[in-house]
């Protein structure tokens, strides 16, 4: 009997598979539909059958190559449940909105469920090996959907996202190796298991030096800095947004960011808590932070083109989640507020997710109805695309932290959580939210209001299977901002936990 | 069962109102706002039962959890409240039956009385939380209202700028409201809770806060409210909001919108009755906000406008009021308060006259080309007369009494403190209240139609009509309700308490001196001699000003730029300085951030040319690379293992 892990695995692989194989437009979205649904079903049983507590859930372990010590070990707890929901349910809205494509039907369905499948797999691995081979194998759908499906430059984006994330991802296998060396070397059981493995180190059981330690730590957090991406590190994100499909952007900046911040809360955490590790990286990864949050909002501002200004606007919403993964794990007396950082930031990670699908999702709308995406050259679009406008408004208002909306929760509790450890950068980072809604407010201005521009001539509102969506994730983000069960559920159950966990490896009171 | 169990439907009904509004509001009779006037008109009904129920000493504060420990949700009733309450809903009531009319026509029908119906839900809700989150969230949910509203008709540039300028400048005080909390959050995360900000009023809490915090907190809530009440130096955005429907300014004016920020001063006096110094900004603050807007509204020609200034000034009075109160202590809320809620009926009043004056005339909204209205529209003019004779301090109308009370205490203040900067800043800006209003009145409504517009005018429709007589009735004598009002409101908080706090923030309570007479009569002098003023330069036109109003006359220069203050924020520091920022950025980005990553790959591809020499195609070399890199790996391998 296989678990349900396993089975989304399953299920999305041979779904891949078959849609590969189909002929017609309507059997590839047809399969394409039925596998990424059943995954999506899965992955909500499992939540609703997820009992609220530390430890890893829904585990399995099969042992692989015993010889190196890999073994088939996955499980979720807290914050990978949400991420195997998001990545889930951002794969089978991506269907539905893709439900007109034409180019290569079968094709570009069964890379998306492959980009499905792999990024379950990145949040659900338990063993090292296992998460790195799910964490490249990412790379490689969207390779393919920029390069084939992109926009004129899509050459240049597609090597440029995947040679600049290949290298991060080096750094990231370089410090996988040396712990799985360190500990057998001390311990004498060679073993990539993740969860043994950040155990270990966090206790500082392995005996290595504060050189070596350093080094795996600054490793991985390049590896997951790139990903997130934090500035400076961030010049492939627009690229390759500029020249993705639409739903290639949608799953890279919904899903594929999120590896870097999942990494954050189960790798970097644990590490940091090693008696060795430099408390130097609580400084980095606030400055890391700040940096993105104020700088993306200023480069944003500058912006011309609408999906450029939306890929940046990821850039600050991630930079959010370091300074709040900063804020808990830096020395605090109380550590009420260190937990409401951490589990902001967790819950940041979600709420990103489903925001940033609308902005690119409305956003392509656009595009794919009066073939441009400058924001000048747009203008009073709500004469024709009144359901559009609405769906893009609600989706920017929670993109600046409307209260009402899954991102002021998530913001909320990170600034005033980290406050008390780290004020200064706390203080900046808000320095930036008029900003952030100026700019915001600025393009839908532009975009949306004043008198309709003629030029674009005469053009249709959203597509129905465009909107249902979409439609389905501003309700999801306003269930997500509101008092109510379900938002509730989700922080206070499922991600505190996990977050007071993961903050009890570190030594009393934080770092610093 | 009481009235008050059920007093958080006062906010939900709006909202049950929009929801029904947007999604089957044009389907229903005359294409929408039925949903959003019965729900508001259910909302009012309510707040008055739960009205009877406070006056007859009930009391509630209910929470529930949300989604953090301690961080809840839930609502609150007390004097303070209800007042607010019943003053919200029942104006806004006032104006939704009005909009029935004015909004007859609008394609968007449906749309409109949507959004007015959750930007009412929002003030509502505002008033009605028992904690500051969530009072913060509801305060942005009202924000996000009036930048739809104001904005309603999207097609123009102007309101669609406007707008914006409207969300942008209020989320500058926002910010600073939403660090006031995080500061004080910091100052009680020691307590249970500290997120419910249960406590946070009690002597003890407030005591072991160091001065300082506390005198920050203050001063970011009063940067919330500074934004919010549209106070010098944000109040930039108050005249551009005149771009959306007058309804909508009504609504902004005087129940939904501008008041929040007092009441958010209000519901948190214990705190600045604590902070050393924070009120005496206030008071001066407020003061000079009265007559800085009231300066300006001497020049506009613009009927909307000129009321949008006075609303400005008005408010002015209302901070001051708490300000000043630092010497008499609780009461002074109930001052305030009184003051809010007069204006809110006479504010209401004025701008649904200039609607129907702008429904009568083809939305022209200079005062150039209006004049002798009062014949083509009677009833709206002598409306509009009561509003003006009311928002001018005319002896025995609603706003006398309310102003009057905050002239006389600013100026006990001044003979306490000796600060009589405010008492000089509310005493000067009454008289140009009087000018300015009359000022408008005289030319709107007397002497000889100036425009072809003027001498087709036509009064407006009973469903607009009746409203303004009601407002009317209420300008006029709400005044008789000032005493019970005060003990009703002044009691809200613990006097002994603010006794105590007050002791804290370094504020001396007075009893009240025997302020001279002279004095006492000076406010109704001042309206009375201002409207005199008006009278003679627009009325009687025994003044000629033609040869001052010029742009070669500095001070009217300056008045008509408006202090240059848009000019500085706009263009200066908006465009000029955060545009050069972002194009320096931007220019960072592309350039160096971005070149380092080009020029990198660069250098490997050059290295790699170099090796490619090594790639001989040969496929022997190959083929030794490969064995020779499996051995070492196998070595490698069996050396760990």
């Amino acid at each position: 009997m296989v678990g349900p892990i396993t089975l989304i695995l399953l299920v999305l692989l041979i779904g891949a598979v078959i849609t590969l194989l189909t002929r017609t437009r309507e059997q590839a979205r047809v399969v394409a539909l039925i596998s990424s649904g059943i995954g999506l079903l899965i992955a909500i049983k499992m939540y609703l059958t997820y009992v609220g507590g530390a430890g890893m859930q829904f585990t399995e372990s099969v042992s692989w190559i015993p010889s190196l010590g890999i073994g088939y070990n996955v499980g979720v707890d807290g914050i990978g449940l949400p991420m195997v929901i998001l990545a889930t349910l951002i794969s089978f809205l991506c269907v539905i909105y893709a439900w007109g494509e034409g180019n290569r039907p079968n094709q570009f369905f069964g890379l998306v469920l492959l980009m499905d499948m792999a990024l379950v797999g990145v949040f659900a691995s338990l063993d090292f090996f296992l998460f790195y081979i799910f964490w490249e194998l990412t790379l490689i759908p969207m390779f393919f959907l920029i390069g084939i499906w992109g926009g004129p430059r899509k050459h240049y984006a597609a090597i440029k996202f995947l040679i600049y994330t290949h290298v991060a991802s080096v750094a990231m296998m370089l410090a996988i190796f040396a712990m799985y060396y360190f500990n057998g070397a001390a311990t004498g059981t060679y073993t990539f298991d993740m969860v043994y493995l950040l155990d270990a180190y966090s206790k500082g059981v392995v005996s290595i030096s504060p050189l070596w330690i350093n080094l795996i730590l600054g490793g991985m957090l390049f590896g997951f800095m790139v990903k997130m991406p934090a500035v400076p590190f961030h010049t492939w994100l627009p690229d390759a947004h500029v020249e993705a499909p639409t739903v290639g952007s949608i799953l890279l900046a919904a899903v594929l960011l999120k590896m870097g911040g999942y990494g954050l809360f189960r790798v970097i955490i644990p590490l940091m808590a090693n008696p060795d590790a430099s408390t130097v990286f609580v400084l980095v990864i606030a400055i890391f932070g700040v940096v993105s949050i104020l700088f993306s909002t200023f480069v944003a501002l500058a912006q011309k083109d609408l999906k450029k200004l939306v890929a940046y606007s990821s850039i600050g919403h991630m930079g959010y989640i370091s300074l709040g993964v900063a804020g808990a794990v830096a020395f605090g007396a109380s550590e009420v507020p260190r937990i409401l950082a951490e589990t902001g930031a967790m819950y940041q990670m979600f709420s990103h997710g489903i925001i940033t699908a609308v902005l690119f999702g409305s956003v392509g709308v656009i595009q794919h109805a009066t073939g441009t995406r400058i924001i000048d050259d747009l203008g009073g679009l709500t004469k024709h695309m009144p359901k559009l406008a609405f769906i893009m408004l609600a989706g920017f208002l929670a993109s600046l932290g409307l209260p009402g909306m899954s991102g002021f929760v998530a913001e909320f509790a990170i600034l005033t959580g980290s406050f008390s450890q780290i004020p200064i950068f706390v203080l900046l980072a808000m320095f930036g939210i008029v900003f952030v809604a100026a700019y915001h407010l600025w393009a839908i201005q532009r975009a949306l209001f004043g008198p309709y521009n003629e030029h674009l001539g005469d053009i249709h509102d959203i597509a129905i299977y465009e909107l249902i969506p979409l439609a389905i994730l501003v309700a999801l983000i306003i269930v997500l901002g509101t008092p109510n069960p379900i938002c509730s559920h989700l922080f206070a159950e499922v991600m505190q936990p996990t977050a007071t966990h993961i903050l009890s490896m570190l030594p009393q009171g934080g770092l610093l | 069962m009481a009235w008050i169990d059920y007093a958080y439907w006062i906010a939900l009904l709006p909202l049950i109102g929009f929801v029904l509004e947007l999604f089957i509001g044009k389907y229903t009779y005359k294409r929408g706002g039925l949903f959003a006037n019965l729900a508001i008109l259910g909302s009012t009904i309510i707040a008055l039962g739960t009205l009877m129920d406070v006056l007859g000493g009930a009391r509630i504060d209910v929470s529930v959890p949300w989604f953090y420990d301690g961080i809840v949700v839930g609502y609150l009733i007390d004097p303070l409240a209800i007042v607010m309450l019943c003053m919200v809903s029942f104006v806004s009531l006032m104006i939704h039956i009005y909009a029935l009319g004015y909004m007859e026509e609008d394609p968007d029908k449906s749309l409109y009385f949507a959004e007015t119906s959750l930007f009412t839900c929002g003030m509502l809700g505002l008033v009605l939380s028992n904690n500051l989150l969530q009072l913060f969230i509801f305060w942005e949910l009202v924000g996000l209202c009036s930048y739809l509203l104001i904005g309603f008709w999207w097609y123009k540039p102007e309101a669609a700028a406007a707008g914006k300028k409207a969300f942008l400048t209020t989320r500058v005080g926002d910010v600073l409201f939403l660090a006031g909390i995080i500061l004080l959050y910091f100052n009680v995360s020691h307590l249970p809770e500290p997120l419910s900000f249960r406590y946070i009023f009690s002597f003890e809490v407030l005591e072991t806060i160091p001065p300082a915090h506390l005198t920050a907190i203050a001063l970011l809530f009063l940067g919330g409210a500074v934004g919010k009440s549209s106070q010098f130096p944000l109040h930039v955005w108050i005249p551009d909001a005149m771009e959306g429907p007058t309804t909508v300014s009504a609504l902004i004016h005087a129940a939904t919108m501008v008041t929040a920020g007092i009441y958010l001063v209000a519901r948190t006096y214990p705190i600045f009755m604590a902070s050393p110094n924070a009120l005496v900004v206030v008071a001066v603050l407020g003061g000079f906000t009265a007559l800085f807007a009231a300066t300006l509204g001497l020049v506009v020609n613009d009927i909307k406008r000129v009321l949008a200034y006075s609303t400005i000034s008005q408010l002015g009075y209302m901070l001051c009021m708490l300000g000043v109160g630092s010497i008499i202590g609780a009461f002074a809320v109930g001052y305030s308060l009184f003051h809010l809620i007069s204006h809110a009926f006479f504010k209401a009043l004025l701008f649904l006259c200039a609607g129907a004056v702008l429904h009568g005339l083809a939305n022209t909204r200079d005062l150039r080309e209006m004049g002798g209205l009062l014949k083509k529209m009677p009833v709206t003019g002598i409306a509009m007369l009561i509003g003006a004779l009311s928002l001018s301090g005319f002896p025995l109308t609603a706003g006398f009494f309310s102003k009057d009370r905050i002239i006389e205490t600013a100026y006990e203040y001044g003979a306490a403190t000796g600060n009589f900067l405010p008492w000089i800043f509310i005493l000067v800006a009454a008289l140009l209240t009087a000018i300015y209003t009359f000022r408008l009145w005289f030319m709107a409504f007397t002497g000889e139609p100036r425009s072809y517009l003027a001498e087709h005018a036509h009064e407006a429709s009973k469903i607009m009509t009746t409203p303004l007589i009601v407002l009317a009735t209420f300008a006029l004598f709400f005044g008789l309700a000032q005493s019970r009002f005060y003990e009703f409101v002044g009691a809200n908080f613990d006097s002994h308490l603010i006794e105590e706090l007050a002791h804290l923030g370094g504020y001396h309570f007075h009893e009240a001196h025997a302020v001279p007479f002279i004095v006492m009569i000076l406010p109704a002098i001042c309206a009375i001699g201002g409207i005199g003023i008006a009278y003679g330069i627009w009325y009687n036109s025994r003044v000629d000003l033609s040869k001052y109003i010029s742009k070669d006359n500095p001070i009217y220069k300056v008045l008509w730029n408006k202090y240059y203050l848009d000019y500085i924020f706009k263009d200066l520091i908006a465009e000029r300085l955060f545009g050069f920022v972002a194009l320096v950025a931007e220019a960072f980005d592309k350039y160096i951030i971005d070149g380092v990553v080009n020029a990198i790959s660069w250098i490997v591809i050059k290295i790699g040319s170099v090796l490619r020499k090594v790639q001989t195609g040969v496929v022997e070399t190959y083929a030794t690379a490969v064995v020779i890199g499996v051995v070492l790996l196998i070595m490698l391998i069996g050396g760990v293992l």
